[in-house]
């Protein structure tokens, strides 16, 4: 039981925020398929920063686990520009687009891994070597039965995500910024016409996007891989994607939608590890996430209201 | 500088203003964009990107090595080019015909991977003689592409599931329950690959000699290009082609029309996965001759470049799939002879994909433009007819 | 005095039009003033230079008398201008109060630290504004539970939050009844009363007579006249509006009903959520009858004609075409069977934009003979059947029958859905509000198609927002409230006032 809610977490957290990233995008009114490319991008540039600085730090330092998120969240905002400029800008149609970006993501960040180890490091590699994360418990806390394991063995970017998920939540439901993002997603001509900034608040919101996918994308690369590499590019952006369908756009059900994939998984590996299956049996567990996606799908996707203006390209002229 | 700026615009106007010219002008410009960013990759690689270029084409036997081993020659390399282009050819109609009924099929890969095990499992190991084989496995590659298909059509009009989520969790439940089966059933430990299948059921004859050089011969090419026909007046002559254009155009007037829009929905996903299987079919038991777990074939997203590139329209697939197939195709030999990783044929592809999803917007802004200019000309005729007025 | 808003020379141009041709004007600080003008007289546009979404091309703005560039609708709030637009700008699942104060929110610090939007302190004061002006709603509503009406006041709520003292309204009486306009025009008349400059924009002439102290006629872009309401008489202002004689009444020849065509029985429709939008209703048409229902928007309307065409199912009740039963008939048949449809939105049903014109106007035919044979379309055909199409109905189009629709005017557009539904030869039309956003021009010529129809025998069914239109080409009016028929009744026992009281649910 211990291990699934200490592995469950592990994985919960990372796709929630990933989730949170869809959800400032999507409320604003921008259609982001891209949180697959977002995530991987940012969590290539935080690889990148550790593969340089290595030798900076003493092997057993977790400080470079520190600026590879920052460094990711910048990252992954900085890559997620691409799908803002494409869909604000170029006024591409944004479902393509977020392919589109998805599918640059993958090439460049596995071209430049492998060129990088070539050229700089003399390496024959098509991966960046991560410090394994340590994990932390907190005394007193996890001794509590059950549910202590909640605080047991728990990667201290767990805590991260926490303390980023409850400012994503206070930023967009409590500010200014947060309300007129979610009018963007309603009905943008009220914003426009309230003074405020369309395109502006937009290209913000999908950098939150990136960066928030980005910390999720380094936070996988550092729990389930310990690297970076292209294998990083599992689907997880779009089951992120069916958790915020699932979570009605709102933060709080969301995460208890990830919650749900997140146990299934970690629940998965534990019944193939108990009862002594064969490894390749895992791959059946593989498909655990996604079949959920299509059946959570199926179940709730009829009721779900999605964001008014979601995915039509805002033109100021048109009334 | 006005007036310069205004004759560049109306030059660029002259070449690309006309709508009907501009379904081949700005795919063009969209590949010359992707081909000069690939150059400048390679410049700063430092590498010379003609030679790199050059050796794309070379590696497709469009260009002559310098030297061939013996009984091998660019024909060789070309047949071996066409085996390549054939599934290409059948993945991009695929995302074409999805597209033309505004569904987005990006789980091509999947429904690839599908056809090609099944077809595999049931007459790649059987002893079936290489007449009924060969068929069969097409007819099963149409079967099983076509039920996919209908599957993410019944998602998508049953229950309202977006087409591009359901398929990309398709594509990963595929990939993994079928490396459990091949990693279990079907493992040839020493290639970590499938079993190779059977040279009866496989659809390119592999090693025949023609003209002193040994080569393949791609059957499936010569039915890529029925295909292409097929689906050339498919959506542009007939009933069916109309409905599907509505529908993926308007589906609210498609209905108003009398259209059954869900069964639209259904049709198209079911042709276009049917495409998917004969790319599935032709990839796994022509090109190929086995199946590598756990990996999708990069096939199905090139496939998505090719259709954009091409405008969905079967002859500009044509084009468009001969060029990615180059770039994917060439990349292994230029890898070998220039020394670049072979990655940078997705990185160039992914960047005209980029361009590409720009196409609309150039439209949109050469529409403009060219109104204004219109709007100009319009003006400074009447001045210039005020003017004669006034001297006479 | 110096004048409050001063306009100089404007002028603005769009590709392929000049919205405003050097228009000037000026306007005095506590006076009502209307413009007036056809749809795509250019108005609106000139309307949005003031407030800032566009910038005049060429031209001078002066406000209180200080030359001023109004770069963006903020600039314009911070210059005291607000502006109700036809199609509000409200964030629909925004409350009340969080519509009238984005933009300019409200701010207190929770725990001190964290800045946070004051909603709660802010109904407070929007329910105090509301009542200084009559404008009552409630703060906390959410807007997609209110009524047209109800958010055009938290509209003027908006404008009044943000101070405004130059207020402006695009046709802000379009979508409602008549009684609920006369409200709105002693609000109006409120507001200047408080001190506040009004500019109406509308192509009603009697509102204008009613409230306004000046009025300016746009035409084409041009400024025709500026002249004081009271000595000018309206038929003078609809002759400027125009530009030429305006011929009032249309004749409508006398036509003897005949059969019974279409036929409801206890009709229910319900909307995606499950509720009924169209209760019971019950009524027919006959031959040679124009049947019109009037109603406020969004009170069931749509939903009745699209159930009559198929497009959304009947959850109750029977319709009958001709004596036969069509209530659970696939939409192609009921198209074969001589049901014709005009749709309210062109755009989003009635046309494929992308399409070419040829294509649109077969989008009911193209897979009969002889334009389809055996799943093959036959394109020669398709285009000398619309080009038989666009010479009778005079269809306005740029390259013939290879036009994309997307690129002609809305009224070439309309005309195009009109010749094709006309030419189905159906036994009943539906015409849902077939006038919207056209100009006089065009307007008269579809009553004049529509009253072609009813003398050839023709059931028609007519769908509007516009009381003038139902009161004039009606036989019969039924009037819709909330998804009932209140009123059914012959057209001539029927006054305007009577009518509106209808359309407001008032049945007594």
């Amino acid at each position: 039981m211990n291990s699934i809610i200490i592995d469950g977490m592990s994985f919960t957290l990372p796709l929630f925020i990933i989730a949170v990233g869809g959800i400032y995008s999507e409320r604003s009114g921008v259609t982001n398929l891209a949180l697959e490319g977002f995530l991987g991008a940012g969590g290539f540039f935080g690889a990148l920063f550790v593969a340089f600085t290595s030798s900076w730090f003493a092997a057993s330092s977790q400080a470079p686990m520190y600026f590879a998120i920052a460094i990711s969240m910048l990252g992954g905002a900085l890559y997620a520009m691409l799908h803002a400029v494409l869909c604000i800008h170029f006024k591409a149609n944004q479902v393509i687009s977020g392919v589109v970006v998805n599918i640059i993501a993958m090439a460049l960040t596995d071209f430049l891994t492998s060129q990088i180890n070539a050229q700089v490091f003399g390496a024959s590699s098509d991966r960046f070597v991560l410090s394994v994360s340590n994990r932390v418990t907190i005394p007193v806390l996890s001794s509590i039965p059950v549910l202590g394991a909640f605080f047991t063995d728990v990667y201290p970017y767990e805590f991260i995500i926490i303390v980023v998920a409850i400012a994503a939540w206070y930023l967009l439901y409590k500010t200014t910024f947060g309300m007129r993002l979610r009018a963007c997603g309603d009905n943008p001509h009220a914003v426009d016409a309230a003074g405020a900034d369309v395109a502006k608040i937009r290209y913000i919101a999908i950098a939150i996007s990136g960066a928030l996918s980005g910390l999720g994308g380094i936070c996988f690369a550092y729990s389930i891989y310990s690297s970076y590499s292209a294998s990083i590019y599992t689907g997880y952006g779009y089951l992120a994607i069916a958790a915020l369908i699932f979570g009605n756009w709102k933060i709080l059900p969301t995460f208890w939608a990830c919650v749900l994939f997140g146990f299934a998984r970690s629940g998965g590996y534990k019944i193939v590890q108990v009862l002594g299956m064969p490894s390749t049996y895992s791959d059946l567990i593989m498909i655990l996430p996604y079949v959920l996606t299509l059946l959570l799908l199926i179940f709730f996707s009829k009721n779900n209201q999605a964001p008014r203006a979601l995915g039509d390209i805002y033109d100021k002229g048109k009334r | 500088m006005k007036k310069k700026s205004n004759h560049l615009k109306a030059a660029l106007l002259a070449v690309m203003g006309d709508e009907k010219r501009q379904n081949i002008t700005v795919p063009l410009l969209e590949v010359l964009f992707g081909l000069l960013a690939g150059a400048v990759i390679f410049l700063i690689l430092g590498k010379n990107p003609l030679q790199a270029f050059n050796a794309f084409l070379q590696g497709c036997g469009i260009s002559a090595k310098a030297n061939y081993a013996g009984g091998k020659g660019m024909f060789t390399d070309f047949m071996g080019y066409l085996d390549n282009w054939t599934p290409m050819l059948f993945a991009a109609l695929s995302v074409a015909v999805a597209f033309k009924a505004g569904l987005f099929n990006i789980g091509v890969s999947g429904q690839m991977l599908m056809a090609g095990f099944t077809a595999m499992v049931t007459v790649g190991y059987s002893p079936l003689p290489a007449i009924v084989a060969k068929p069969l496995v097409i007819i099963i590659g149409i079967v099983v592409g076509a039920l996919v298909g209908a599957l993410i059509g019944y998602l998508k009009y049953r229950f309202n599931i977006n087409e591009v989520v359901s398929s990309i969790m398709l594509n990963y439940i595929f990939q993994y329950v079928l490396s459990f089966f091949i990693f279990t059933f079907f493992i040839n430990p020493l290639t970590r690959q499938s079993q190779a299948i059977s040279d009866a059921s496989r659809l390119t004859l592999q090693n025949v000699m023609i003209a002193g050089y040994k080569t393949v011969i791609p059957l499936g090419f010569v039915l890529a290009v029925i295909a292409v026909a097929v689906m050339h007046y498919l959506i542009h002559h007939t009933k069916f082609g109309y409905e599907l254009k509505a529908v993926g155009l308007n589906p609210k007037a498609s209905k108003y029309a009398g259209i059954n829009v869900r069964r639209n929905i259904l049709f198209a996903m079911m042709l276009s996965g049917a495409l998917a299987g004969l790319a599935g079919v032709t990839y796994y038991l022509g090109y190929l001759g086995s199946i590598q777990p756990r990996v999708l074939s990069t096939v199905g997203f090139d496939s998505i470049a090719i259709s954009l590139l091409g405008n969905s329209n079967p002859i500009g697939i044509v084009f468009a799939s001969f060029l990615i197939t180059v770039i994917t195709k060439g990349s292994t030999y230029m890898s070998s002879s220039i020394g670049v990783d072979q990655q940078i044929g997705s990185v160039i592809t992914g960047l005209m994909l980029l361009f590409a999803a720009c196409g609309a917007y150039v439209r949109h802004r050469l529409r403009i433009s060219r109104m204004e200019l219109e709007e100009q000309k319009k003006e400074e005729k009447k001045e210039g007819n005020e003017k004669k007025e006034g001297q006479s | 005095m110096k004048p409050i808003i001063e306009l100089r020379h404007i002028t603005k141009r769009f590709p392929g039009i000049v919205a405003n041709d050097d228009v000037s004007l000026t306007i005095q600080k506590g006076e009502i003033f209307a413009l007036l003008g056809e749809n795509g007289a250019g108005k609106s546009t000139l309307m949005s230079i003031l407030f800032g979404m566009y910038e005049p091309d060429e031209g001078e703005i002066f406000i209180r008398g200080e030359k001023v560039r109004i770069t963006s609708p903020s600039h314009a709030t911070k210059l005291n201008i607000g502006m109700v637009h036809q199609h509000f700008k409200l964030v629909e699942n925004f409350t009340v109060t969080e519509n009238i104060v984005l933009g300019m929110e409200p701010q207190k610090r929770i725990a001190g630290i964290f800045p946070t939007v004051d909603i709660k302190g802010t109904n407070q004061k929007i329910a105090e504004l509301s009542k200084r002006y009559g404008l009552e709603v409630e703060p906390t509503a959410k807007i997609e539970d209110l009524s047209v009406s109800i958010q055009q006041r938290v509209e003027i709520l908006k404008m009044l939050y943000r101070e405004a003292e130059i207020m402006i309204f695009d046709e802000p009486t379009a979508m409602l009844t008549p009684q609920e306009i006369e409200s709105l025009l002693q609000v109006i008349r409120n507001l200047r009363d408080a001190g506040k400059t009004i500019i109406l924009i509308t192509h009603k002439l009697e509102e204008i007579k009613q409230v306004a102290d000046r009025c300016a006629v746009l035409c084409r872009g041009k400024l025709v006249s500026e002249c004081d309401v009271a000595t000018t008489s309206t038929h003078d202002m609809a002759y400027m509006m125009v530009g030429r004689e305006v011929s009032e009444e249309m004749e409508k020849e006398p036509v003897s009903p005949g059969e019974e065509v279409l036929r409801i029985e206890n009709l229910t429709v319900k909307n995606s959520a499950g509720f009924p939008v169209v209760k019971d209703v019950s009524f027919s048409i006959h031959e040679g009858e124009i049947f019109a229902v009037a109603g406020v928007s969004g009170n069931g309307q749509e939903e009745l004609a699209d159930a009559i065409a198929g497009m959304v199912k009947a959850a109750g009740g029977k319709i009958y075409l001709a004596g036969q039963d069509i209530t659970q008939m696939p939409i192609r048949k009921r198209n074969e069977s001589g049901v014709a449809y005009i749709p309210a939105d062109r755009h989003a049903t009635g046309m494929v934009m992308d399409f070419t014109l040829s294509e649109n106007l077969l989008l009911k035919n193209y897979y009969k003979p002889p334009y389809c044979v055996h799943g093959w379309l036959k394109r020669d055909r398709f285009d000398k059947k619309s080009s038989e199409l666009i010479e009778k109905y005079d269809i306005r189009c740029g390259q013939g029958c290879d036009t994309i629709v997307r690129s002609m005017s809305g009224g070439n557009q309309q005309k195009a859905i009109i010749a094709r539904e006309i030419d189905q030869n159906a036994k009943v039309i539906l015409f849902v509000q077939p006038t919207r956003g056209l100009d006089i021009g065009a307007i008269e010529n579809i009553h004049r198609q529509i009253l072609e129809q009813r003398s050839k025998g023709k059931a028609i069914l007519l769908i509007s927002l516009e009381l003038e239109e139902v009161m004039k080409l009606a036989d019969t009016i039924g009037v819709i409230y909330s998804g009932e028929l209140l009123k059914t009744a012959p057209a001539e026992s029927l006054t305007v006032n009577q009518v509106g009281n209808y359309m407001m649910g008032v049945t007594t």
